[in-house]
């Protein structure tokens, strides 16, 4: 392995960094992406990044804050790299074929499927919040936008979620 | 069914596949390395740059001091040409109006 300056942030070494974050940053990328083999190779493209910027990272903190941030950026760059491909709005995605009101798998499925149909912001947002159960303004740092349009996309997405399940709920009879 | 709980669920971490961190670390063993910079190097390099800006500088307005200089040179002879050529004007005229 080429040598690095040495970090600041623990005693760790970095294969350790990678096993005790590798969930996190994959988790972001695929939730995200909705493409499992896309979001393994960004994740990894993450860590390799970490490990250039290992030496600039302060504290254990730090090196989360710095993961989560590098992850959910380069994911949206990747989406919007991805524009100028077809994509299916919220309105026109698959509904799900069955659901159950709580703990199902098809429920789950139908909502991560949802998710990933939400405008790119929003999809980052709702990711970051229900996955790394981050308040708004711990979002807007990561994502480097104001408090405020955190809460209203966060809102906004919500509602969109809300309405576009309850219809799947009807249609199916529960 | 409580929306944001279900959100939770359906959004958990789940693992990478299972050589995802022998992969990583193989790419960083490949990786050519980015060494950070040093934190003296930013102050060598402001420094030198304000020094190249202060020679820069002088230099800058020294070239503008010789260009004034030749400038006033040239209008000078250009001057004395014109009053010279008057001169002999005068004269002539004056020689003329005499004889």
């Amino acid at each position: 392995m080429p040598e690095r300056a040495p970090s600041k942030a623990d005693g760790l070494d970095f294969a350790s960094l990678v096993r005790q974050h590798q969930a996190m940053v994959f988790s972001i990328c695929w939730h995200v992406l909705r493409d499992r083999a896309v979001a393994e190779e960004l994740a990894q493209d993450v860590f390799l990044s970490l490990y250039q910027h290992l030496a600039t990272l302060e504290s254990p903190e730090h090196v989360q804050f710095w993961l989560r941030k590098v992850a959910s950026n380069r994911a949206l760059d990747v989406l919007r790299r991805r524009q100028r491909r077809p994509m299916v709005s919220l309105e026109n995605a698959p509904e799900p074929v069955a659901v159950s009101p709580t703990g199902d798998p098809m429920l789950g499925s139908a909502l991560r499927r949802l998710v990933g149909a939400l405008p790119e912001k929003a999809r980052a947002i709702v990711v970051l919040r229900y996955q790394e159960d981050l308040d708004p303004a711990e979002i807007a740092r990561i994502l480097g936008i104001p408090v405020g349009t955190v809460k209203s996309q966060l809102q906004r997405a919500l509602g969109l979620l809300r309405e576009k399940l309850s219809r799947s709920l009807g249609e199916i009879g529960l | 069914m409580n929306l944001e709980d279900e959100l939770r669920s359906a959004l958990r971490r789940h693992e990478p596949s299972p050589d995802f961190t022998a992969r990583v670390l193989a790419r960083v063993a490949a990786a050519p390395m980015r060494q950070a910079p040093r934190p003296w190097v930013r102050w060598v390099a402001a420094l030198a740059a304000a020094l190249l800006l202060a020679v820069g500088g002088l230099g800058y307005r020294q070239y503008q001091g010789e260009r004034a200089k030749s400038q006033m040179l040239l209008a000078m002879r250009i001057a004395a040409s014109k009053l010279n050529k008057a001169q002999k004007k005068v004269q002539m005229i004056t020689h003329r109006s005499n004889s």
